[in-house]
């Protein structure tokens, strides 16, 4: 019965058309950024960046180095705005049209309602960051050769200076893995938009808290003087997919984030749920 | 079907509903008639656990909604003003959605709801291209999906033009003769009320302030319409035997207490004027609730 409800509210999701915003922007901007890379002299600041290095620039200038550039920007911006999008509306969309008061006319408790609707979620996040993913490398493979990866270190750096390589087959699950991990930050963020979308509000104003409180993590992560504090911000471990690609992973420290990730998307469903136990749903 | 005891529901300072107390027996259709804000969707929500109550005691079917929701909603169907679904799915698509909340629904019994409410050839439509006619049946068709045992309508007429407002009417007497339905229907359109319902309840800021049978409601007050001749010296004479209190001249006159129709044409029969007509005028239920709200009002 738990799966019938849930392909149900997965119908709902993806038979809106605002669900697919996300997806049709990530394809708009791959493309773009590929074209960009393809028909400039933007390359050449790689090419010269592997062979200062010692590397060459017909191994490393492919598919995968180009989609891993994609995701980094996409992963910052465009992520958050589509998931916190989505999660907004989960539960404040239904109460401000009415459908709420339909379904809950219903003998189905509301914590089984909430769990349908995060579980759907949690789905779409999956769903949108391995599509970033495979469509990136795709659409790269159109223009670019496969090979092995080059990625500049944002975070950390480590070993290997201002950038890191891999061959193909270590570079190809490397940004698989990056995907999969990047889909925990989608997934927290649309809990965060879910948590404020169980309140009386619009979901507009669900997704624009959402954002402002990853916002005020940014900036507050990003002043200098708070450095040795990073890690008391929710954003430093929602960017834990992009240790992948430094060269050597830090597995403690990326369990450490997950772990803290698995707690934040607990808190944030249940402070939900309880918020929205307590409500009176009225027209 | 439904049992409320001192129920009772602030919201902040504001009282919606207070120390209601009410029957709906099974089998009747209940009107629960009140103006805008009296707080009739207020109690239905109570009903359905979609609003909790500040205190009191709500029983549907014999179970607590508070305690045992799931119990007490497993044979409820319900349908409120303007009904909304998902446009942008089809209408069947829409109640296999909202069966599933309930139980699960063989496809054999949602093509024969969507038959019964007339939506056969149409189901699959996306619901945006449905008309509000067919948005009030397809309300109608997800209400029925639990084969249920009571309905609530929430003002069910709201947004139909008269054409829509006479079928949903009819299939209210259609619901509550083939099925036997308990039927409460909120309203504040008096005429649907007086035509469908055979007991009500009103409120009025959020207080009951009658609750009877439509006959008790309509049957009026003492004013007697009498045909006869002479009616002037009639009264005069009714008067006298301290049957009547009084009379408007023409044809009405008003009874004294513990006097009735019976009792007083026998009397004028006896003494030799003849009763052409004799009848206890009737009030329309709109007087009955202007002059209930009007007193409930003075009251306060």
């Amino acid at each position: 019965m738990f799966f019938l409800q849930l392909k149900h509210e997965l119908w709902k999701l993806f038979g809106k058309k605002r669900t697919y915003i996300g997806f049709g922007a990530f394809l708009l901007v791959q493309l773009a950024v590929i074209l960009m890379f393809r028909y400039t002299k933007a390359a050449g600041a790689i090419r010269r960046a592997l062979e200062g290095g010692g590397y060459s620039a017909v191994d490393f200038l492919t598919a995968g180095t180009i989609a891993t550039q994609i995701v980094i920007p996409v992963a910052y911006l465009l992520l958050p705005l589509y998931v916190t999008l989505v999660g907004g509306d989960l539960v404040a969309k239904e109460t401000e049209d009415g459908t709420m008061r339909m379904i809950l006319a219903r003998p189905i408790s509301r914590l089984r309602l909430l769990t349908l609707k995060w579980s759907a979620g949690t789905l779409f996040s999956f769903t949108l960051s391995l599509i970033l993913g495979g469509f990136g490398w795709l659409l790269a493979s159109f223009w670019f050769p496969q090979g092995g990866l080059f990625a500049i270190q944002i975070d950390g750096g480590g070993p290997g200076g201002g950038f890191a390589v891999f061959g193909p087959a270590e570079g190809a699950w490397r940004y698989a893995t990056a995907h999969a991990l990047l889909a925990t930050k989608a997934v927290t963020l649309l809990s965060l938009a879910f948590l404020f979308s169980c309140f009386n509000m619009k979901p507009a104003a669900a997704t624009i808290l959402a954002l402002s409180v990853m916002f005020v993590n940014v900036i507050l992560m990003n002043i200098p003087w708070f450095a040795d504090y990073k890690s008391w911000f929710l954003t430093h471990h929602l960017n834990l997919w992009q240790w992948m690609f430094l060269q050597t992973t830090p597995v403690t420290r990326m369990a450490e984030s997950l772990c803290l990730l698995f707690g934040f998307n607990v808190t944030f469903f249940a402070i939900g749920a309880a918020t929205f136990q307590v409500r009176d749903i009225k027209s | 079907m439904i049992q409320l005891q001192a129920l009772r529901k602030l919201f902040g300072q504001r009282v919606a509903v207070d120390s209601l107390d009410l029957v709906v027996p099974q089998g009747v259709v209940f009107g629960l008639l009140g103006h805008n804000g009296a707080g009739k969707s207020t109690t239905i929500g109570m009903l359905l656990g979609q609003v909790w109550p500040t205190s009191g005691q709500l029983l549907v079917r014999g179970f607590d909604v508070i305690a045992n929701r799931k119990d007490a909603l497993a044979k409820v169907g319900a349908i409120f003003e303007a009904p909304v679904f998902y446009d942008y799915l089809s209408g069947w698509r829409n109640l296999e959605i909202l069966a599933s909340y309930s139980a699960l629904t063989p496809t054999k019994r949602l093509s024969e709801v969507v038959a019964w409410v007339g939506l056969s050839g149409r189901e699959h439509s996306l619901v945006r291209t449905y008309s509000h006619g067919m948005r009030a049946r397809l309300a109608l068709a997800q209400s029925l999906l639990p084969a249920p045992d009571l309905l609530i309508l929430d003002e069910p007429t709201n947004g139909l033009d008269p054409e829509g407002i006479h079928e949903m009417r009819e299939t209210i007497r259609r619901l509550h003769a083939e099925f036997g339905l308990t039927i409460l229907l909120s309203s504040h359109l008096l005429s649907e009320v007086e035509q469908l319902c055979t007991r009500i309840a009103v409120l009025h800021q959020g207080t009951k302030v009658f609750d009877g049978s439509l006959a008790e409601a309509t049957r009026g007050s003492n004013r007697v319409r009498l045909v006869t001749e002479n009616f002037p010296e009639a009264v005069v004479r009714l008067q006298n035997a301290a049957l009547v209190t009084g009379s408007d001249g023409t044809e009405f006159m008003t009874l004294a207490t513990g006097s009735t129709t019976a009792i007083v044409a026998k009397q004028l029969v006896e003494w030799g004027f003849p009763v052409h007509a004799i009848s206890r005028e009737e009030s329309t239920l709109e007087q009955f609730y202007l002059s209930l709200v009007k007193k409930s009002s003075s009251i306060r």
